[in-house]
């Protein structure tokens, strides 16, 4: 059996992710892909390194060669016998906008009646996970909330694990999501989509002013993304001592509408970093942080988990850095092409088209 | 031109600088917290300036700032009070309208800007057409008015576009866009296109040394009598450094003398001082 030996990340295979420190400010490898691929002869390779790197002391070359191809899925009872768990991405896995990815309902049904727990972890931190109990709820699934963990979610529990003070604010730049979940887990917030109404003039003797008791920035998908929040969350970064420079996720591109692929997290993310050279803490996948979170909660092995998910950098890395089975559907962004191209080097264990395999591919070997 | 041990770089003093002076034909200086910051001019530079034009010295900016072109830059210049002529002016607007031309970008193809005026400006001036469809090359510079929209434009041309370029203007993090405080740089909107595209751009403002290319055919002097005076250390001076030019660091802009002595560091100027204005005091006795 290969081991997820791959980690070079090695921070984070140690424990489940604790603050130690200012400088090793770093839950989670937040990219295994190289940012350095296509290098520019104009510009100095040595920097570019550096001012990707400054902080992480991730090696853009993790060797993969060790991990064999991916296996189409054939015998779905046994992969269904030899864990307890199924962790699900959404997007791309359960539904595609909103709606349905066929045979999810019955699917999922057929898991739960065999004992299973199900669980869906999403990246996307527009909406809380009230808010994604509602969307299940509209789509006919029944899926309770504490089952959701949301990247908005995770952002809160991260505080709250680190215990962050009730005294100090946090400046969002990102949707509600992030909000409704910081409410809940009872911090005071300044930012989020309000921001997106303020403009700046660039003139002698303005001096933009920001609060001095936030502690913590915590970045994500923005759609009303300004360079008023870039300045505000560059300005506390910067100049607030200890302030956390937290994101949600660093996804490249999100499916806000089912025709086409939007600009994601990553890009708000980029632009934060772009400005104070400092790379963030990612608490969403494929950071490990939820899952240390859920098996903490829900006391289980990481070994008796499976992750099925639609994206390799995202989803079935998340399932490898946190030592679980990886099921690839193809159902999402990622194609076989895609798979099997001589550049990935991201393996999942298998991969099947859709969830629903699950049940078709049972009926084919009763 | 390696940097050996920490405390390589020499502060300007009266015993350095008539050497310094005398190896050198041309200053090129940055203009964002050496020259001025914002649209407050720094102390002593006028006469600086002026004394350095008639000890017989060649003068150039090179700036990164693209929200102007070099007509707009001289403008400015002219209403601080110093005399600079568009020709002597290299700023990053004008860089990304000549890396194009450079390349021979078609003219019947359009080019997708995240950035002010002084790139629309150049691009124009050099026979480019700014928006539109179908589009082959997006330029990204600083861009105040940032918002969801540009970003996925751009994103969608340069994923979908075959063959579409990605082109920065540079990548500086933050600049002094007013007197009082440090503002975010191109830097932050090249990164949030990154993040999304996972390319790369083509950067051809400093520190790349393309600008150096135009300055030669300018001047033909050897770069290794050319002093790049600068507050950046990862733009000014390692743009003096790739090119072979002398280098001299100022503390009036954003680096610090703890931060160009700090251990992470392992950019070094030849020499530092505290502003341009210390060229004149030294040498002007």
């Amino acid at each position: 059996m290969l081991s997820s030996g791959k980690i070079s990340h090695s921070i984070l295979s140690l424990s489940p992710p604790f603050f130690t420190n200012s400088s090793s400010r770093f839950l989670g490898q937040s990219r295994k892909i190289s940012f350095l691929g296509i290098q520019n002869p104009f510009y100095s390779a040595a920097t570019a390194r550096k001012s990707w790197n400054s902080r992480m002391s991730i090696s853009p070359a993790v060797n993969f060669s060790v991990r064999a191809s991916a296996q189409q899925l054939k015998n779905a009872d046994e992969l269904i016998d030899s864990v307890e768990t199924f962790i699900f991405d959404c997007d791309g896995v359960i539904w595609k906008g909103d709606s349905l990815i066929d045979g999810v309902p019955e699917t999922l049904d057929m898991l739960r009646s065999r004992g299973k727990r199900l669980v869906f972890v999403t990246n996307n931190s527009t909406k809380s996970r009230k808010q994604y109990g509602k969307k299940f709820e509209s789509l006919g699934l029944s899926v309770n909330e504490e089952e959701i963990f949301a990247s908005s979610f995770a952002a809160a529990a991260y505080l709250k694990s680190i215990n962050f003070p009730k005294d100090k604010k946090v400046y969002v730049i990102g949707e509600d999501g992030i909000l409704k979940e910081l409410e809940l887990a009872g911090f005071q917030y300044l930012g989020g989509p309000e921001d997106g109404e303020k403009k700046i003039e660039l003139k002698p003797g303005f001096l933009m002013e920001h609060d001095e008791s936030v502690g913590a920035v915590v970045v994500g998908f923005d759609r009303y993304f300004n360079y008023y929040k870039i300045q505000y969350g560059t300005l506390c970064i910067r100049e607030n001592p200890g302030c956390l420079f937290i994101a949600t996720n660093r996804d490249a591109v999100t499916h806000l509408t089912d025709a086409q692929e939007w600009a994601g997290g990553g890009s708000m993310v980029g632009a934060i970093f772009g400005s104070t050279k400092q790379e963030p803490l990612v608490v969403g996948k494929p950071s490990t942080f939820m899952m240390d979170y859920l098996s903490n909660k829900f006391g289980i092995l990481k070994s008796q988990i499976c992750m099925v998910g639609d994206r390799l950098d995202t989803d079935i890395l998340f399932g490898q850095n946190g030592g679980c089975k990886t099921l690839l559907v193809l159902s999402g962004v990622t194609s076989l092409s895609m798979l099997q191209s001589p550049n990935n080097s991201i393996q999942p264990d298998f991969y099947t088209n859709k969830i629903s395999d699950f049940l078709s591919l049972k009926a084919a070997t009763v | 031109m390696e940097a050996s041990a920490a405390s390589s770089s020499r502060p300007l003093s009266a015993q350095n600088v008539e050497a310094l002076f005398d190896s050198v034909e041309a200053f090129l200086f940055d203009c964002d917290g050496v020259i001025w910051k914002g649209d407050k001019l720094i102390e002593g530079v006028p006469q600086t300036l002026e004394m350095l034009r008639s000890r017989g010295k060649k003068l150039v900016f090179v700036t990164n700032n693209s929200t102007k072109s070099r007509k707009s830059y001289a403008k400015k210049f002219q209403m601080l009070g110093v005399t600079v002529s568009e020709e002597e002016i290299f700023c990053s607007s004008f860089a990304a309208a000549m890396y194009l031309k450079s390349i021979d970008f078609p003219q019947e193809k359009k080019v997708y800007v995240i950035g002010e005026e002084g790139i629309l400006e150049e691009l124009e001036l050099a026979g480019f057409t700014g928006l539109g469809g179908p589009v082959g090359a997006v330029v990204v510079g600083l861009d105040q008015y940032i918002n969801y929209y540009k970003l996925q434009y751009a994103i969608l041309c340069i994923r979908e576009n075959p063959g579409c370029l990605f082109i920065a203007t540079n990548r500086d993090a933050v600049g002094h866009m007013t007197d009082l405080q440090e503002w975010p740089g191109a830097g932050c909107m090249v990164a949030a296109v990154c993040g999304s595209t996972q390319k790369e751009p083509v950067v051809v403002g400093k520190p790349s040394t393309f600008l150096m290319d135009f300055l030669l055919k300018r001047f033909q002097i050897d770069t290794s009598k050319m002093c790049m005076v600068g507050d950046r250390l990862d733009t000014d001076i390692l743009f003096g450094q790739n090119a072979g030019c002398k280098t001299l660091l100022v503390l009036s802009g954003v680096t610090t003398l703890s931060g160009l002595h700090d251990p992470s560091n392992n950019i070094h100027p030849d020499y530092y001082t505290n502003q341009v204005s210390d060229l004149l005091e030294l040498l002007g006795s």
